[in-house]
């Protein structure tokens, strides 16, 4: 049921993503692209495994001995951490150049932008 | 302690990321004080080629050198903690970068972008060097992701910030396009995680040479490495991802394209030779893919065959896009743009060939005719922008409409620019010579006729622009502006040190083939990397001590 609910929320967020990326507006755009990381943070979430894990089920944990009874997979989080601040780093930056872009053009509308540039 | 078989562990090999961290963090701590900004600067470059070279000689070339050497960062041991190599593949790369790098950061102490971004100019270059080392260094696939943000983000500030208003949407574009790549990244990285249980180079390699001694299904690795090269191809500007490539190259300021197009480019190659290499090479996945449309099919025990019919569709579109492109340039950082994509193709077309053909003699063979392809494209590509950013610098314009004369000008340059020139074109004794002539050797030992035809158009296409930017901007009358040009000499000196590698290559090429062919076997040798790594001696710690945690 979790795996469920989680793969429909994974596709559900690229699908908004993919939507907003393709706006004209900028600033959707850069929302899209921030829906994007955190779909792909959710999706790597899921990929440590989702049921109440034992030592099987646990991707570095079936490998490696299983000297830890249940857990949740501790690898996964980290890498998410990690990704995490790098994506809201970039989300940042992406907003400033966007706020930058009308400041310099005046507007936030993809095909004004490439119709001034011509 | 005793020293393990193969390799060995040293701290020499996190040297070259120390050195340029430090100068990066002490550049921007003298962001206030120019002079003193611009000596820690050129002290860390140099410093970083000194490490280099370290890595080069005591790992790789020494006649006792182990050829390969590891360092457990923070000493945990693989795959738990984060693993660098140092083998010959990474130091090659290294020492192109290196070569490269060095020139620019010098070029850079006498023209810098102008702006409020100034002062940030020297400590963000050092980033983006850390980004490239810390890519070639790592062994471990999500740290690779690390690496490449690292880099990524640099550049994004190179992009966005030094050019003007008209520039601004490039970058912006450059940008989205890299966050969409590193998400996709991502997806792979987990993908492989799911499917592996392990992140690590070697350990993955181990374990996809036998799956069923780990309990796994392999089967889609190959789904996911296809993930994974799409972001390298990215990276690499292969088309059809190279749309970037144009508008950025001509956003940031040219000693920084000159990287762009030299280190971060072989960055995305160097991912590509090594995870489809010495990583999946092994994978003991059945691929069969009927072409009806072709009547062909890709077939074969790994994922290479699939690698390999990407990278040359790839590749081909690359020479001839890149090709045809550069011959209707108006400027000449545009006419180097696409030849840029261009000769990323040159690259990917040998690689292709290795991944295809079930020969390892000729495996070895294209890969090391690769690397000293990617060497001449560092060289003379790295020589071009930098001349670029002579030009401008002094006459103030880059457009071939507005230059004309300035062999009278300055010879030096001139003479700069007319051997890379002929460097992209394949004239001997230049180091784009034996590029060209191991790769058309390397496709027609694999009997592939389709390949060297498109070679051969290639070479056609680099003869014609390279032709046309020579007769429209050195030859001819002088315009105004190249009358009133001041060339810094500092930056000519430069630009004499590349065309004089470029012809040392060439002239002194076996020494040079010899690190080549020490990188390619590095590249192919998972065996040897697995046992460098030693990702089992974790296990054994926790079965022996009986899992305390």
């Amino acid at each position: 049921m979790t795996a469920v609910v989680l793969a429909a929320a994974v596709g559900a967020l690229f699908a908004l993503g993919t939507f907003l990326l393709l706006r004209r507006d900028l600033v959707r755009v850069v929302w899209g692209l921030a829906i994007i990381s955190q779909a792909a943070n959710v999706y790597l979430l899921a990929m440590g495994g989702i049921a109440p894990a034992t030592a099987d089920s646990v991707p570095v944990l079936a490998g490696h001995g299983d000297h830890v009874p249940t857990t949740a997979d501790p690898l996964v989080q980290a890498l998410v951490l990690t990704a995490i601040v790098i994506g809201f780093g970039m989300t940042a930056f992406a907003l400033v150049l966007s706020y930058r872009v009308y400041e310099e053009h005046g507007t936030l509308d993809v095909s004004e932008l490439g119709d001034r540039e011509r | 302690m005793t020293a393990p078989p193969v390799g060995t562990e040293s701290q020499l090999v996190i040297a070259p990321m120390l050195v340029v961290l430090i100068a990066a963090v002490g550049s921007l701590l003298l962001g206030h004080r120019p002079r003193a900004r611009a000596a820690v600067s050129l002290a860390g470059g140099a410093a970083y080629a000194v490490a280099v070279a370290a890595i080069d000689w005591y790992v790789v070339l020494a006649p006792d050198a182990p050829g390969i050497a590891t360092y457990q960062v923070g000493d945990w041991a693989a795959p738990f903690g984060i693993t660098l190599v140092a083998d010959g593949l990474s130091a090659f790369m290294l020492t192109m970068v290196a070569i490269l790098g060095v020139c620019s950061l010098v070029f850079s102490t006498r023209h810098l972008p102008g702006g409020e971004g100034r002062s940030y100019y020297f400590p963000l270059f050092h980033f983006l060097a850390l980004g490239v080392t810390g890519a070639f260094l790592t062994g471990d696939l999500f740290n690779l992701f690390v690496w490449f943000e690292v880099m990524l983000m640099a550049s994004y500030v190179f992009v966005a910030y030094s050019g003007g208003p008209q520039h601004t949407r490039a970058a912006f574009w450059y940008v989205a396009l890299n966050l969409l790549a590193s998400a996709v990244f991502l997806l792979g990285v987990g993908g492989i995680y799911a499917t592996t249980g392990t992140l690590n180079m070697a350990d993955l390699a181990q374990r996809l040479a036998d799956p069923a001694a780990y309990g796994l299904e392999p089967v889609p690795v190959v789904g996911l490495l296809g993930l994974l090269l799409s972001v390298f191809a990215i990276k690499a500007g292969l088309v059809p991802f190279q749309f970037w490539i144009p508008t950025a190259y001509r956003a940031a300021p040219p000693q920084i394209t000159a990287l762009l197009a030299g280190a971060t480019k072989k960055v995305g190659i160097y991912a590509i030779i090594r995870l489809s290499f010495t990583v999946f090479a092994g994978a003991e996945v059945a691929v069969d893919l009927p072409l009806p449309v072709i009547d062909a099919a890709i077939a074969g025990d790994s994922p290479l065959p699939f690698v390999g019919a990407a990278l040359f569709v790839m590749g081909t579109a690359s020479i001839l896009l890149g090709g045809i492109g550069a011959v209707g340039r108006d400027s000449m950082e545009g006419v180097f743009a696409y030849s840029s994509i261009g000769q990323v193709g040159f690259i990917a077309i040998p690689v292709a060939i290795a991944a295809t053909t079930a020969s390892p003699e000729l495996r070895r063979f294209a890969i090391i005719a690769a690397l000293v392809f990617a060497l001449n494209h560092t060289l003379a590509k790295g020589l071009l922008f930098l001349a670029v950013g002579t030009v401008r610098a002094a006459t103030g314009t880059s457009r071939l409409n507005d230059l004309g004369g300035l062999a009278s000008r300055s010879p030096p340059l001139a003479i700069a620019v007319f051997i890379a020139s002929l460097a992209l074109v394949g004239i001997p004794p230049l180091s784009g010579f034996f590029g060209k002539f191991l790769v058309f050797d390397a496709a027609a030992r694999a009997g592939n006729g389709p390949a060297i035809v498109l070679l051969l158009a290639g070479s056609l296409l680099t003869i014609a622009y390279a032709t046309r930017l020579w007769n429209r901007s050195f030859w001819g009358a002088r315009t105004p502006a190249v009358e009133a040009a001041t060339v810094d000499p500092v930056q000519v000196a430069v630009l004499v040190v590349l065309a004089t590698a470029i012809v040392g290559v060439g002239v002194g090429f076996e020494p040079v083939y010899e690190f080549a062919q020490t990188a390619a076997e590095a590249a192919l040798d998972s065996e040897g990397y697995v046992d460098a790594v030693d990702p089992q001696a974790a296990d054994d710690l926790l079965g022996s001590s009986g899992g305390e945690h």
